[in-house]
């Protein structure tokens, strides 16, 4: 079989929570989560997914994951379609697919010592001996930076950047090929961010992994990314390279969030583009765009009719540039007249 | 305390819980509770050393008889005239007379729970009286108010802990899958449960006892049957909390099993909740089974029961020693493992150990 290049393919997911009620647990509606969402990944690269907090990227991660049985669509991980396999197949990719969770304070069970925690992915797949995970573990330990001693010590002992570093050295202790960071320096210290996204890219070098990087920061997605894919209220709004998304954004969104990110210069000039209201709620979408409640250049058309993932007709060399707006194309020909936006 | 601290974790004990007990040591009432209460159980499992009619040890002839555990010794081996249990008060009594070198150890209290001291001249219930070692007088059929209250002890303290052992077993399992599966299992079983808790215990137990005398196995099930719907809510959602965390997807995430996750994620982190049940469901099991008692609907006569013995005080007013007895044994026995129970609740607070360092 000719393996494709793509190590993960995600068509058209879509995760909706139902919201139950009533003495019989009626469902009285729907979270749409995760709203008709695709991408691809290649080996090795890493994709950035951005957004503002409920807007489904950690679903999206956790569909990937197997945590969550998507409604529809398709996860295909390395020409398997995951919604085919169960029991020991399933098993099989777990031990691929790994992720690092967001809060290192609750990701750690309080009750295991570290190097329990970190032997346990051994256990469960019947890797090797006592010793010889014993030593497997204390060879984590160092891969993530860590002491030795940490091995006999609990994780309410260490510090948050630390525990961070053990649930990576547990998502990787099985090597595995795609690693789905979910926030996983958002609980962080903004001093500590660094050293863990380092730490990450370093680990990528090493073993090669394909990584799904889920963050709300746009800056820090774009220290560690290849591709960008911005997403909001459970849908993807533009997808292009790490580089381009900063320099021609296209979807008023992402404009939104570039310039939300602070400027460590305290004479630049900022034009930032203060969203008003809330995220709408999930359970109940607004019609057509659904950004068409907070854009700022919504006409008409906006209101009635979604627009959907398409490739943008720019100038730009990006390769590949997909955005979902009815106005991308006249809205990148003003930004080109008024040079200041970032 | 570090030096402990290493001990408690050698024992497979995590500085977690080493902290929560630390806690509960500093809270002095409910820990002296607990030792005084650890302590009368104790003593009450060897009752017959300290609360029977057959001797400790007896120095006969040159040879030590010790008659507590094991077969009745027949009176002809020490040399009386009958071949049924030798009487060893009266044995002393004769040894002391005769002073041949013989001699008896006799328990603090020289009376078993079942044995009918019927002297001539004397009128049950008798009154407190320190020259027979009748401390608390004796029952209306003569029998030592104080053997009972021991015996009756035991049996209240060995029924409460099998119940609760059988109803936390069947609760947290039950709970717990009903917690970890959720959907629709856990929809059926709720309404089961709400029906089936429905039904009245006490009517059942009634019907039951009228069919049959119920022995301390029957009564047990029966309550065990009904008893464990409770500790089920409490597992189930404490199950639903613990489902949905991190570290529990993390470990899904990696391929553990449900068994895995349930019995080495879940338990060991929602076990410091049910705990803070224990005292408290100690306590329900001596007061069920003492109303039964008194209510004539427990176990059988003539077994030492607190309800039995509440029953007569109150039939018997006038013998006031008997109702004291009990309702002081029962109002100090609650009252101490409500003090636990605090002790336990207040240093097993999930808010005082939730700390983001």
């Amino acid at each position: 079989m000719q393996k494709s290049p793509f190590i993960l393919e995600v068509k058209d997911l879509k995760k909706h929570f139902p919201i139950r009620g009533g003495l019989f647990f009626r469902r009285k509606g729907t979270v749409f989560a995760v709203d008709g969402v695709s991408f691809s990944l290649r080996r090795g690269e890493t994709l950035g997914l951005v957004g503002e907090s409920g807007c489904g990227k950690t679903t999206v991660g956790r569909c990937i994951t197997w945590l969550y049985k998507p409604t529809s669509g398709t996860i295909t991980y390395d020409g398997i379609d995951m919604a085919a396999i169960h029991g020991a197949g399933l098993r099989k990719i777990r031990k691929e697919v790994q992720m690092v969770f967001q809060d290192p304070f609750e990701s750690l069970n309080p009750r295991h010592t570290v190097g329990h925690i970190l032997e346990e992915p051994f256990i469960i797949h019947r890797i090797g001996n006592a010793q010889q995970r014993r030593r497997a573990v204390s060879r984590l330990l160092d891969r993530v930076g860590l002491p030795g001693s940490a091995m006999d010590r609990f994780p309410h002992e260490f510090s948050g950047g630390q525990r961070q570093r053990i649930g990576i050295a547990r998502a990787i202790a099985l090597s595995p090929k795609l690693l789905i960071c979910d926030e996983p320096v958002s609980a962080l210290d903004v001093s500590i961010q660094s050293q863990i996204l380092n730490l990450l890219l370093d680990l990528q070098r090493e073993s090669g992994f394909t990584c799904l990087f889920i963050a709300h920061d746009l800056a820090v997605v774009r220290h560690v990314s290849d591709w960008i894919a911005v997403m909001y209220l459970g849908q993807i709004v533009e997808y292009t390279d790490a580089d381009t998304i900063y320099k021609a954004p296209l979807h008023p969104y992402t404009k939104a969030l570039i310039s939300a990110i602070p400027i460590p210069d305290p004479t630049a000039a900022t034009h930032r583009q203060v969203l008003s209201g809330d995220l709408p709620s999930p359970s109940d979408p607004p019609q057509g765009c659904r950004f068409h409640t907070r854009c700022p250049f919504k006409v008409k058309m906006c209101e009635k009719t979604a627009p959907s993932l398409q490739p943008a007709d720019t100038a730009s060399s990006a390769p590949v540039h997909q955005v979902a707006c009815h106005r991308a194309a006249e809205l990148a020909q003003r930004q080109d007249k008024q040079p200041n936006l970032p | 305390m570090v030096a402990g601290e290493k001990v408690l974790q050698m024992i497979g004990i995590s500085p977690l819980t080493a902290k929560k007990i630390k806690r509960f040591r500093s809270i002095r009432r409910g820990y002296w509770s607990l030792v005084v209460f650890a302590l009368l159980v104790f003593l009450s499992l060897f009752a017959e050393l300290l609360v029977n009619n057959r001797a400790i040890v007896v120095s006969y002839n040159g040879r030590l008889y010790f008659p507590t555990y094991g077969n009745m010794i027949p009176g002809s081996v020490f040399g009386l005239d009958y071949e049924y249990e030798t009487n060893y008060r009266q044995l002393a009594k004769k040894f002391r007379a005769e002073q041949d070198g013989n001699w008896i150890v006799m328990p603090p209290v020289p009376y078993g729970p079942y044995e009918n001291d019927l002297s001539a001249g004397r009128y049950p219930p008798t009154p407190p009286s320190f020259s027979q070692k009748h401390y608390l007088g004796t029952d209306t059929s003569g029998r030592d108010v104080l053997a009972r209250l021991v015996y009756g002890f035991r049996t209240a303290i060995l029924f409460s802990l099998a119940l609760l052992a059988i109803t936390y077993v069947t609760g947290i399992i039950i709970g717990c899958a009903m917690g970890y599966w959720g959907g629709l299992f856990d929809l059926l079983l709720q309404r089961i449960i709400e029906v089936w808790s429905n039904i009245p215990v006490l009517y059942v137990i009634i019907i039951i006892s009228s069919l049959l005398v119920p022995s301390f196995v029957i009564l047990l099930v029966i309550m065990a049957c009904f008893g464990w719907v409770s500790r089920t809510w409490i597992m189930r959602t404490v199950t639903y909390k613990e489902r949905e965390r991190e570290y529990v997807l993390a470990a899904r995430a990696l391929g553990a099993s449900d068994l895995r996750i349930v019995l080495s994620h879940i338990i060991p982190n929602t076990v410091s909740i049910i705990i803070t049940f224990v005292p408290f469901s100690i306590a329900e099991g001596i007061i069920a089974l003492t109303s039964l008692d008194y209510l004539g609907f427990g176990l059988p006569p003539p077994t030492p029961s607190w309800g039995e013995l509440l029953h007569q005080g109150w039939t018997n007013m006038d013998a006031w020693w008997i109702v004291c007895s009990v309702v002081v044994a029962l109002v100090l026995t609650l009252t101490l493992v409500t003090f636990i129970g605090e002790a336990i609740r207040e240093a097993f607070d999930p808010k005082m150990h939730t700390t983001y360092e």
